[in-house]
């Protein structure tokens, strides 16, 4: 038999080692937890600077061609819709007019784009899908419409096949100063480019009405840009609320196309000021699900920002990071460990000051929880829906930008940027494909690539495996030690019962299934959840946490009892070994799943949930055993599940970085809302995988040995 | 009864999906569910040019049989209002997994009876009448019926619930010993999907011998120990004689239905090239693999990035691979034929040249015809695993790689190999549980004597 023969045979050294690291599993989970999280806080100190990857950019290598009579016109153009702005209620339509007027008057094509902004629906799988042509096409009210404004400045030696798109947010009703100024740069801009000859792809300017949402109107533009459009009744709606608009003959009556989309920059110019010696450009670039544009693109604005027009260059940063006391104490000791390193041999590069660092770390934090939100951070989201890469600018004059002589400063300086970088883009000879897309910033011209970020990721995950074949193969020992009794009291060894061989582990896994089947249950809910009316945020979240629970005493009544173990056979006392090593596989799917959809949220993720599911193990044999070392550990899997429950998690990240001030049980379901109508992938992991894992847990905790 | 609870529940849910949200995860479309052989799309596509009196072949867009073209074919273009389009051919599609499932529940219970015949012969009739004994019918029945792999190949409109019907269709009638049914089965699976037609070594094993069993040995061993009782002598020397007859029936039968079924084909591409076209574009689409758009198998993207002068050397390498293992596994399980059948099976699914998860719903089901044979399979947890954990990677790489750009085919790629890898563990561990329990059942027979 093979069970006797195989102790003879000397296994294979990768089986040796395989066997060895099972059977020092707690050891290995210990190591492996504690440097995945050092890692992790060592990520800013293994941050490589930017480079250009794509020759073919040269960013900076053209003078630029801007002048001042293009900004002077620019300033006019700015003066122009300010006045507008400022005059009592309008129709709506004096300024889409003004700015299509003017973008005619430079010699672009113009047309207008009439749309109506689609609500958000709640679509828990529409991550798989491709996006969805058909939408429900109903009678809308002219006032309900949106005017984007295009303009194409036809690049003259092309043949149309490729384009380059500037977009500047606008409210058609009231227009602010800094709306007015980001068109006074794309208007220089667009005035420049419809004069030179260089120009390899179009340049398409979209003037965004930003009155029901930045995001909307772009999203509808690139998704009639992207769809044959056969004259439908709503189009016959817009060209009855277009009468008024339409100013003469150089406006076209046709949606206008380019060519692909290359690239696309979101400039905006911010309302207020502030106190600096220069202004400030901040870079906005995570899409949905935690996407980014290729880091090119972020290299050639950050090149061109800093070396060309002395921009100030930021990224975001959570700010409660930047004066905490323990980041401090940590960076002091890289610090510290760096500056032995270098004694010992001066080759070593290793060690960044503490200011640094801890900058590092609070725009590695977050660009982490950017991403895991999985929520785009401006309308750039938009673009990457269709793999366009995209950033939003978003420009903070210093305090004196709004005075009359240094408006037109601000305005050359602007434009030239975005000439600079829409001439590097204009230089590419395929789609941007040399860098990273794959990576996190932590700081403007710092990333940490996707090799290395992995390494965090993997090391905390690494237990899990381990831990779940150790368990599978303690169950299996102890099982079989049963079953030779078995043996030798029925003197029969062919008893073929699936009980008690390798197929044990088919209770456990349905278990496990019948749980994760619950957690879809849990993330369909709240589309019945919304359908309730007039239902605070409250209200609706203490109706979803029912239904939830509710649900789960149904799918167990229904589909068999996962709670009782009473109809489960034999050795009963070792059944949760198999239960907790099904639930680790499972969490460890569902971890290394979500690490390729979204790595922050998986590696939030891991954070929370290896753990949970490491420690978790039956009270009652922790009791029983009446040891203060047993008495901890039940201690802390208590702890560990209260804090793994998602809103008690949120609660605390959210108190531990804006203060527990002004929290509202309600805020939980706001911020799932915003999940869910962004088609986070986030929110189908927590429902889907993070809160079975959760409820397996606390089963294993009262599990009754 | 709770198979058939199941069984009607099972249906229910794929007439649910089917009518429901009809293009909710765009199923049909999907690379891993319909291949360029199995595409219901492709089919319609090429009905349509056969109304339009062209070449169903024409235009790369049909690669199937023509016997599917007439039979399907006037099923997809009948429209019933407010019901999803091609409703009829899912219909069919349901009907086809149920009846393969009802095939496997026979087989099953006609592999349990033979078991309890031969093992009653070796006195070891007490390990069938066991009551922990599974019947593996039904078991298999409901893991063909409620393998997500095969609701989803149901729903996802391809034409594989029909191939796998074929397939057990052709594994019933050998086992029934029917040798017209059989042949009929092994004919049209075969000139469907060609590569049923390795099926044949089994086929004629199970006609000559009967059913699975325990090495024909061992009946030997217990012959010559009892070789005073002259009855038992006739009872067991029996079943190990091989009966040339049914085989020889099944030639003539297959050679019947394999010339009618090549003149009905004839008969329906006369006017566009003729039969050899036919086969040309069919089996010479599927052997010299020439659609490159990714699927689940790992050929693909070998012969994405091969030299073209190499290109025929490795065609021939890999499918002489798939031959070379016929042999020496016939020789080593030729007492367990329907169990050879699901190696083939599964050695063709891997090496094939555009394989589908239906494939793997059709021998995973055949596995489990097998619960009492293989109890004490190694691995078991982590192949489902690894199942698992691929089949939900695959779509979510080929999203990345398609959708959003992040990824490339490398990534695709790679959970293709993972997946092929865990299929040969899964055929390599279950061969050597068999072989595993037939040496258990000699030790019992020489403790038991």
């Amino acid at each position: 038999m093979a069970e006797t023969i195989a102790p003879e045979v000397k296994p294979r050294p990768i089986i040796r080692i395989g066997l060895f690291i099972i059977s020092h599993s707690t050891l290995v989970s210990i190591v492996c937890c504690i440097a995945g999280v050092l890692a992790l806080l060592l990520l800013p100190v293994l941050a490589k600077s930017t480079y250009f990857s794509e020759n073919a950019l040269m960013p900076g290598s053209a003078m630029s061609m801007l002048s001042g009579k293009n900004v002077v016109e620019a300033d006019r153009f700015v003066k122009e819709l300010s006045s507008l702005g400022l005059k009592a209620p309008s129709t709506g339509l004096e300024i889409p007019k003004l700015i299509a007027k003017g973008m005619a008057d430079l010699g672009g094509e113009v047309s207008y784009h009439n749309f109506h902004p689609q609500s958000k629906k709640f679509h828990p799988l529409h991550f798989f899908s491709s996006p969805d042509p058909d939408m429900v096409k109903a009678n809308y009210s002219c006032s309900s419409y949106g005017v984007n404004i295009i303009g194409i400045a036809r690049a003259p030696r092309s043949d149309g096949k490729e384009a380059i798109v500037l977009v500047t947010p606008y409210n058609s009703s009231d227009i602010s100063l800094g709306e007015a100024m980001s068109l006074g740069i794309a208007y220089s801009v667009f005035s420049l480019f419809t004069q030179v000859s260089w120009l390899a792809k179009d340049i398409i300017w979209v003037a965004a009405d930003s009155r029901h949402g930045e995001y909307a109107s772009i999203v509808s533009w690139l998704r009639d840009y992207h769809s044959p459009s056969f004259g439908g009744l709503e189009k016959l709606n817009a060209k009855a609320c277009r009468e008024g608009l339409v100013t003469g003959s150089e406006v076209s009556d046709s949606f206008l196309r380019g060519g692909t989309i290359a690239a696309a920059l979101v400039i905006k110019v911010a309302d207020k000021s502030e106190v600096f010696d220069k202004d400030a450009l901040s870079i906005y670039a995570e899409a949905s699900n935690g996407q980014m544009p290729n880091l090119d693109l972020i290299n050639v604005i950050n090149y061109l920002a800093v070396h060309g027009q002395g921009f100030r260059v930021k990224v975001e940063k959570l700010p409660s990071l930047l004066d905490s006391k323990w980041l401090k104490v940590l960076g002091t000791a890289i610090e510290s460990l760096g500056k032995i390193a270098r004694n010992l041999n001066p080759q070593w590069k290793f060690g960044i000051p503490v200011a640094d660092y801890v900058e590092g770390t609070a725009t590695l934090a977050s660009s982490l929880y950017n991403q895991a939100l999985g929520v785009p951070t401006g309308p750039h989201g938009a673009f990457r829906d269709y793999q366009i890469d995209a950033v939003t600018l978003d420009i903070l004059p210093k305090i004196s930008s709004y005075h009359k002589a240094r408006r037109n400063e601000f305005l050359l300086h602007g434009a030239r940027l975005v000439e600079g970088v829409a001439r590097s883009v204009n230089n590419l000879l395929e789609k941007f494909h040399q860098s990273f897309f794959l990576y996190l910033l932590t700081s403007p011209n710092k990333f940490v690539s996707v090799g290395v970020y992995m390494i965090a990721f993997l090391l905390l995950i690494a237990p899990l495996p381990v831990v779940a074949a150790s368990l599978y193969s303690d169950a299996h020992k102890c099982n079989s030690g049963i079953k030779n009794e078995d043996v030798t009291s029925a003197d029969f060894v062919d008893g073929p019962t699936i009980n008690s061989k390798s197929w044990r582990w088919l209770y456990a896994a349905k278990t496990v299934f019948v749980i994760h089947l619950w957690g879809f249950i849990v993330t369909v809910l709240p589309f019945f959840v919304c359908q309730i009316p007039n239902c605070s945020s409250t209200t609706s979240l203490l109706i979803w946490i029912a239904s939830s629970g509710f649900s789960l005493i149904l799918v167990h009544l229904l589909l068999g009892s996962p709670f009782v173990t009473a109809s489960i056979p034999q050795s009963a006392g070792k059944e949760w070994l198999l239960l907790k090593s099904v639930t680790i596989t499972a969490a460890f799917i569902g971890l290394c799943l979500m690490s390729v959809i979204n790595f922050a949220t998986a590696e939030i993720g891991a954070l929370l949930t290896v753990p949970m599911c490491l420690m978790a193990r039956p009270l009652k044999r922790d009791f029983n055993v009446r040891s203060t070392k047993a008495y901890a550990r039940g201690a802390l899997n208590l702890v560990l599940l209260h804090i793994g429950f998602p809103m008690a998690a949120f609660f605390l990240i959210k108190g531990a970085f804006e203060g527990f001030d002004n929290i509202s049980v309600g805020d939980f379901w706001y911020w799932v809302e915003s999940l869910w109508v962004w088609n986070s992938a986030t929110y189908i992991y927590i429902c889907m995988a993070y809160i079975p894992c959760w409820v397996l847990c606390i089963h294993i905790l009262l599990h009754p040995c | 009864m709770g198979l058939w609870k199941w069984t009607w529940a099972s249906i229910l849910l794929r007439l649910i999906l089917i009518y429901f949200p009809h293009n909710l995860l765009n199923l049909s479309s999907r690379p891993e569910l319909s291949t360029p052989l199995t595409s219901l799309r492709r089919l319609a596509e090429g009905y349509w040019l056969k109304q339009s009196s062209m070449s169903p072949y024409a235009g790369s867009m049909y690669h199937g049989s023509p016997i599917l073209l007439s039979l399907l074919g006037p099923l997809t273009v009948i429209r019933i209002e407010g019901l999803p389009p091609q409703i009829l051919c899912s219909l069919v599609f349901v009907i086809a997994d149920f009846a393969t499932a009802m095939l496997i529940r026979a087989i099953g219970r006609n592999l349990k009876v033979a078991c309890s015949r031969k093992f009653n012969s070796l006195n070891l009739g007490k390990v069938v009448d066991n009551p922990d004994f599974l019947p593996a019918g039904d078991i298999a029945a409901l893991v063909y019926l409620w393998n997500p792999f095969t609701i989803f190949t149901c729903v996802g409109s391809s034409t594989s619930p029909i191939e796998n019907f074929l397939i057990l269709l052709t594994l019933y009638g050998a086992c029934k010993r029917l040798p017209p049914l059989a042949a009929f089965g092994w004919v049209i699976s075969s000139h469907v999907a060609l590569y049923p037609a390795i099926l044949i070594i089994p086929v004629i094993f199970l006609l000559g011998y009967g059913p699975d069993s325990p090495p024909r040995k061992l009946f030997l061993e217990k012959n010559l120990t009892k070789t005073g009782d002259d009855i038992l002598l006739k009872q067991s020397a029996k079943p190990t004689y091989f009966s040339w007859k049914s085989v020889v029936l099944f030639v003539l039968w297959a050679s019947i239905f394999a010339s009618c079924v090549l003149f009905l084909c004839g008969l329906y591409v006369k006017e566009y090239g003729g039969i050899h076209e036919m086969i040309q574009r069919t089996y010479g689409f599927m052997l010299t693999v020439e659609d490159l758009s990714p699927n689940i198998g790992v050929l693909w993207y070998f012969f994405a990035e091969v030299f073209d002068f190499f290109r025929y050397f490795f065609l021939i390498v890999f499918h002489v691979n798939i031959l070379f293992m016929l042999l020496p596994l016939a020789i080593r399980l030729n007492h367990r034929p329907c169990f050879l059948a699901f190696v083939y099976i599964a050695i063709s699914s891997i090496l094939k040249s555009y394989p589908s998860v239906g494939d793997s719903a059709l021998y995973l089901g055949l596995l489990s015809l097998f619960v009492n044979e293989l109890a004490d399979m190694q691995f078991s947890f982590f192949l489902f695993s690894g199942y698992v954990g691929v089949s939900l990677l695959s779509p979510v790489m080929h999203n990345l790689w398609i959708w959003r750009g992040t990824g490339n085919a490398n990534f695709y790629f790679a959970t293709a190999m993972a997946y092929a890898c865990f299929q040969i563990v899964l055929v390599v561990e279950s061969v050597n549980a068999i072989l595993n329990h037939d040496r258990k059942i000699r030790k019992l027979c020489t403790t038991t004597t």
